[in-house]
């Protein structure tokens, strides 16, 4: 399925793990409490809803060993978190589009208090026009606010990184909360095969939790947490670039964090993602196109087919977009001459896709000029097919020869 | 800490110089009506009286300057006793005494002073006009003087704030094992959570949100729950921080009875940040958002009452408070801790600001107590099985006005407006009272 | 040697005053009272008192030994300081012993004053300024037929009034011309020498005594103008001074007192002075004066106290105000500030000859307070002081002030200061 991540051989001989059919939403609140955390906090929301509906109904069946805080808001939702994190719970939240917007203050204020608290997003576009439907425009809007954020293709990948994200998040030298990125209707509504691990080897695997060593709301160790910093002189502004550096070694320690845990899920486990960028059929290709989140498994049948009819494609994938891989992204795009950057939002500012303009900050480093085409589709629930990936192809490949169009190329407006 | 003790307080504003409380003094410690023996002297002329009585003072320098070890300070009481058998008569304590505290009774041929009847002073029921009160909130100060001011000393408060009073008691009674959140407003303004790496509380305590306290606290409450550990999860909150954009997670919590306490300080505004209109500020009022001009003359609209919205939230507890009745405030205070540790326990209080409503520094208790005795502000209590009842009901109160004119927010006003306050308060205080009757009648025991 | 970091020389109003002020600003540093005396702490205003049989010596004792311990304060009696080495700090006491200090007050007061008369050494005579004086004087004044006081102040005034009470034939022998000078005015002097007069005493103003011999009942004395005057009780009454012999070589200035500015501080940075051994600015004029009195003794105290803790509240010393009250027969006179009519200024005067009331206000040029005086009417001493010392504009209160100074007094006092 994959051809760079490195399938290792389980340490033990395992039973036959449980498989079970479910949807994205559902193995998302699986993996949500194998992670045991202390509280959850909900509020609904289209197409989060039946996740926390899930999550509720684990709790309320005594699967799952929670507070559930069901809230008036997700901007209460993210604080209620923030409270218990600061007192020493493991928590996870989930929400997307309209929510996530709501949120936005205490969203931006958890990973500069470090605060591992791991939060699905499911995916939504909108608003406005208003949609409920897939995209990634929520979850690309909040992508400079110093969380990770890690995309996911399948159904079991939401499962398995749902669990990892909460060591992720906790690791010491990283200290920052995560977003999963499910795409809203295809993977939360989408019904797939899914292994589930066994409690023990979870449990194993992420160890024992220590979420609030270094900034903590309790009587035993009182501190003031977050007072005001900054200003005109003084240490304040040096307090200040402190704080802010460690933000962004966090972010920078977190790229071999994100690959480290992948690796070790995949000991324990027996399932292996790419961590940070994932090739498909990339060493031998001339041109390669690049995707993000589930729109991938039609990407990939769509290279298959250009491969048999000879042409030399190759695919790219993100699973984390932030951090942003840039070496490890660089790798992958020094083996192609022509790039196609497919995102399922828009950077309003560039005319394209958020993941085209900051490929293109990234190729600068590369020392030689890759021509790319941005293509924007799959907006709000639009089907991206085999089809648009012909053409995605197709348009890529005119680069090798042709010049680089200047304004995106929309799929699904024609459809 | 020193000791604190009950005294006797005069309102020259309510003095008429009638004189009764002379007589039941001269009556109390003389047997005879002469005014010129009681130990309490109302002096002065036209309608402005005086007063000259003991002080009691903490630094007595009546008994200082006595060379015959006749004046002492009570320890217990904080009253100066005289003792006759070892005084000399030579009346230097009327020298040391820069107050007029200890004079000589030409009747007894000794000095004599004030000493309180022991606790129950005779002048202060003899007044017919409540010039004079006993005030009795010693103990409180004691009790909590003994416990540890869990802020640093030195918050940055406005010169004649009330906040950091009310801040220091409230943490006192508390208690170290305590979360504090104070939102962004006075309460960390003064210094309460911090800047750049100092802090000024020795509690745990953070900045939430101006929109999200309760949610936090929440958050934090539950946790140390979940893990078996009592704590207090606290708010000191400002006004605009509750009523306008923290409303909602504030009404969140209360509605899901998430077990905390949650103090508002109600300064009616965003004083901190230069006096901008809340829905908290009252009609009429000058701020900076709501300034008087040509062709608008302060807040437009009246205030909105959030401890009745809060009442309708069924919290566990409601109270409203003034820091001009420190022993109601108390009482209230220990309920409510109570009552949060099963459920949201509400308590708002209101803190004149002496920068924002514009008032003399030294005025603040002054118009706290003046807001209640106009009924602008009630005090009262409510829990779901006890129903809401006054605490310190005003039959009769003062016009409006009394409590107006004493603040420059307030100065503009037209008599329509003023006629549009005074309406209110009466209208205020009618649905109130029908709240407490609906609460006498429906309760069952 | 042994060390403490504040030296106390004394233990009257101004040492307890100091402790107190010490306190209030360091719970920590060590003091230690050396005292000449053999008892806790008293007031030598008390004494007469103790002569007459009003106080019970027992009762007089301003501090106990549980002040001390509560305060931590070693307390050392018949400790006097004897000698001051003021660059070493260093005290030495009359035990021989050496104590290192940090701080040191010198509130050692005042002892009597003992006339250069010729004969003097050869008879037995009582003075009154410590405890044992006065119970040597308690026990002998019943016995008296013949007494005769030297000295009209206030001491001598008492003493000799308690001695017409026990029955004895009184003379009052004062160098000056009246009595009580330095205390109160002439007219209030003469109601005072009226009412000793009608109970039988005999004054004699503007009287030397210019030889002193001794007699089988007691002594003799011979005034300048040649008479006698035979005494069975003769008591020393010429006024105080402090006894400043424990300064020589120290470096510490002193003139009638030790000199001290509006902190308290000596000549010597680490040496503060208090009390009746200090001379210290008078608050009517830049000259520093002896103002014996037991208020600024305590006042004293205080400032240097609060200036040897280094107490960030020290103000500046007001200057002396002369304060005094006294009671006589029954009657009752208080002096507050200063007698003399300033340039520019205006005394009023009211004087009841019937009932005895008599009142002077003496207001400056500026229509501010100055002195007020009353025998018999009285007012707030306290609050006087208080007008005369903040310097109030008083041109519109005159008046009334004069007219009626207990409640005028009292209302100025509650709209001003209360």
């Amino acid at each position: 399925m994959n051809d760079t991540a490195t399938l290792e051989a389980p340490v033990a001989a395992r039973a036959k793990p449980k498989v079970i059919l479910c949807e994205g939403n559902e193995a998302a609140a699986l993996g949500v409490a194998l992670a045991r955390p202390d509280m959850v906090a909900v509020y609904p929301i289209t197409p989060q809803s039946s996740l926390v509906e899930h999550v509720a109904k684990l709790i309320a069946d005594g699967r799952m060993d929670a507070d559930i805080v069901d809230a008036e808001g997700e901007h209460s939702v993210l604080s209620v978190l923030q409270g218990g994190a600061l007192a020493g719970a493991r928590t996870y939240t989930a929400t997307c589009g309209p929510g996530l917007a709501f949120m936005f203050e205490p969203y931006f204020r958890t990973s500069g208090m470090r605060l591992p608290i791991v939060m699905s997003i499911v995916t939504r576009d909108g608003i406005t026009p208003q949609s409920v439907w897939g995209g990634h425009q929520d979850a690309m809007t909040v992508r400079e606010v110093g969380w990770i954020q890690l995309y996911c293709e399948t159904v079991q990948e939401v499962l398995d990184t749902t669990v990892m994200a909460f060591k992720i998040a906790e690791h010491h030298d990283v200290m920052l909360p995560v977003n999963i990125c499910l795409d809203g209707n295809y993977l939360s509504y989408g019904a797939s095969r899914v292994e589930l691990p066994e409690q023990a080897d979870v449990d194993a695997f992420l160890g024992d939790k220590d979420v609030n060593w270094h900034v903590a709301l309790d009587p035993l160790r009182p501190m003031a947490v977050d007072p005001l910093t900054g200003g005109a002189g003084g240490k304040g502004p040096a307090t200040f670039v402190r704080y802010r550096k460690g933000q962004c070694r966090g972010m920078q320690n977190a790229l071999a964090v994100i690959e480290e845990v992948h690796a070790d899920w995949a000991r324990r486990i027996g399932r292996s993602f790419a961590p940070l960028v994932e090739e498909y059929r990339l060493d031998d290709a001339e041109f390669a196109i690049m995707t993000l989140g589930s729109m991938t498994g039609a990407a990939k049948d769509a290279v298959d087919e250009a491969r048999a009819a000879g042409k030399a494609v190759g695919l790219i994938k993100l699973k984390t977009f932030s951090p942003f891989p840039v070496e490890a992204l660089l790798k992958s795009l020094a083996k192609v001459r022509a790039l196609g950057v497919v995102d399922r939002s828009v950077a309003f500012r560039w005319n394209c896709g958020p993941m085209f303009q900051e490929t293109l900050g990234a190729l600068y480093r590369l020392g030689r000029h890759v021509p790319a085409t941005s293509f924007i589709g799959g907006l709000a629930g639009a089907d991206l097919t085999v089809a648009h990936f012909h053409r995605v192809i197709a348009d890529t490949e005119a680069l090798l020869t042709g010049p680089a169009p200047t304004t995106p190329v929309w799929l699904n407006e024609n459809d | 800490m020193g000791r604190a003790f009950n005294t006797i307080a005069f309102d020259a504003s309510k003095c008429d110089g009638c004189g009764d409380c002379m007589i039941a003094c001269a009556q109390a410690k003389t047997g005879t009506d002469d005014v010129a023996r009681s130990r309490i002297q109302i002096v002065g002329r036209d309608q402005a009286f005086e007063l000259a009585l003991c002080r009691q003072c903490a630094d007595p320098k009546c008994v200082t300057v006595c060379p015959a070890g006749a004046l002492a300070k009570d320890g217990a009481s904080g009253v100066i006793g005289w003792d006759e058998s070892k005084c000399v008569d030579c009346l230097l304590c009327t020298i040391g005494c820069a107050y007029a505290g200890i004079a000589l009774d030409e009747a007894s041929g000794h000095v004599a002073k004030c000493d309180t009847c022991d606790g129950s002073p005779a002048c202060v029921p003899a007044c017919p006009h409540g010039a004079l009160r006993y005030v009795t909130t010693a103990h409180i100060y004691n009790e909590v003087g003994d416990w540890e001011d869990l802020f640093a000393p030195g918050l940055a408060g406005c010169q004649g704030c009330n906040t950091e009073l009310l801040m220091r008691h409230t943490l006192r009674r508390v208690g170290p094992d305590t979360v504090l959140a104070t939102p962004p407003g006075c309460v960390p303004g003064m210094g309460s959570v911090g800047y750049n790496g100092a802090t000024g509380t020795k509690v745990p305590v953070f900045h939430p949100l101006l929109t999200n306290t309760a949610a936090m606290l929440a958050g934090i409450k539950r946790q140390y729950k979940r893990v078996g550990r009592e704590i207090t999860a606290l708010a000191i909150a400002g006004d605009g921080g509750a009523s306008d954009v923290g409303f909602q997670s504030l009404s969140g919590a209360a509605e899901r009875g998430e077990q905390m306490l949650f103090m508002v300080v109600d300064n009616e505004g965003y004083m901190n940040t230069g006096m901008q209109r809340s829905s908290c500020t009252p009609y009429g009022a000058w701020t900076s958002t709501t300034p008087v001009g040509e062709s608008q003359r302060g807040k437009t609209q009246d205030a909105k009452n959030l401890p009745l919205i809060m009442v309708n939230h069924r919290c566990a507890y409601v109270a409203t408070a003034s820091t001009a009745f420190m022993e109601d405030l108390y009482a209230k205070l220990d309920r409510a801790i109570e009552a949060s540790k099963s459920g949201f326990a509400y308590v708002h209080v209101y803190s004149p600001c002496t920068t924002g409503w514009r008032f003399p520094t030294q005025l603040n208790i002054e118009v706290a107590r003046k807001a209640v005795e106009t009924n602008f502000v009630m005090l009262w209590e409510y829990t779901p099985d006890t129903g809401l009842h006054f605490t310190h009901p005003v039959d009769d109160p003062l016009p409006v006005t009394e409590y107006l004119k004493a603040m420059g927010r307030f100065r503009h006003l037209d008599e329509a407006q003023i006629e549009h306050i005074q309406r209110k308060v009466v209208e205020n205080a009618r649905f109130v009272a029908r709240l407490a009757e609906q609460g006498e009648a429906g309760v069952v025991a | 040697m042994e060390h403490t970091r504040y030296l106390i020389a004394g233990s009257s109003h101004a040492a307890l005053e100091a402790i107190t002020a010490i306190r209030m600003h360091d719970a920590e540093g060590t003091i230690t009272v050396v005292t000449r005396d053999a008892h806790l702490p008293y007031s030598p205003t008390v004494l007469p008192y103790v002569v007459s049989g009003k106080s019970a010596p027992e009762q007089i004792f301003l501090r106990d030994d549980d002040f001390f311990a509560r305060n931590r304060v070693a307390y050392r009696p018949n400790a006097a300081l004897v000698g001051l080495d003021a660059a070493a700090n260093v005290a030495r006491l009359a035990d021989g012993t050496a104590l290192g200090f940090d701080k040191l007050l010198l509130a050692t007061g005042a002892t009597p004053v003992i006339p250069p008369i010729p004969g003097i050494d050869a008879v037995d005579y009582h003075v009154l300024r410590t405890l044992d004086d006065a119970l040597r004087l308690r026990e002998a004044a019943p016995r008296a037929r013949r007494a005769v006081v030297l000295g009209a102040g206030l001491v001598g005034m008492h003493a000799a009034e308690n001695l017409v009470k026990a029955g004895a034939s009184v003379t009052i022998v004062e160098m000056s011309e009246r009595l009580t000078s330095g205390y109160f005015d002439a007219i209030a002097a003469g109601m005072i020498e009226r009412a000793f007069t009608d109970h039988g005493a005999t004054i004699r103003t503007g009287s030397r005594v210019v030889r002193l011999e001794r007699t089988e009942a007691g002594s003799r004395l011979t005034l300048a103008d040649g008479s006698e005057l035979d005494a069975d009780l003769l008591l020393v009454a010429t006024g105080v001074r402090p006894d400043l012999a424990y300064l020589a070589g120290s470096g510490v200035d002193h003139d009638k007192g030790i000199l001290v500015d509006d902190a308290m501080r000596t000549s010597r940075a680490d040496v503060w002075a208090a009390g009746d051994c200090a001379q210290a600015r008078g608050f009517f004029g830049d000259d520093k004066i002896m103002n014996a009195i037991l208020p600024d003794a305590a006042a004293q105290g205080r400032i240097a106290g609060m200036a040897m803790a280094e107490d960030p509240g020290l103000r500046d010393y007001a200057g002396g105000v002369p304060l005094n009250t006294y009671h006589f027969f029954g009657r009752h006179a208080i002096s507050v500030g200063r007698a003399a009519v300033p340039e520019g200024g205006e005394e009023r005067v009211r004087h009841d000859p019937q009932s005895g009331r008599y009142v002077r206000a003496v207001f400056d040029g500026d229509g501010r307070l100055t002195g007020m005086f009353g025998v018999n009417e009285f007012f707030d001493g306290g609050v006087m002081a208080q007008l005369i010392v903040r310097r109030m504009d008083l041109s519109a209160e005159r008046e009334r002030l004069f007219a009626n100074p207990l409640a005028v007094g009292r209302e100025l006092m509650s709209r001003t200061w209360r």
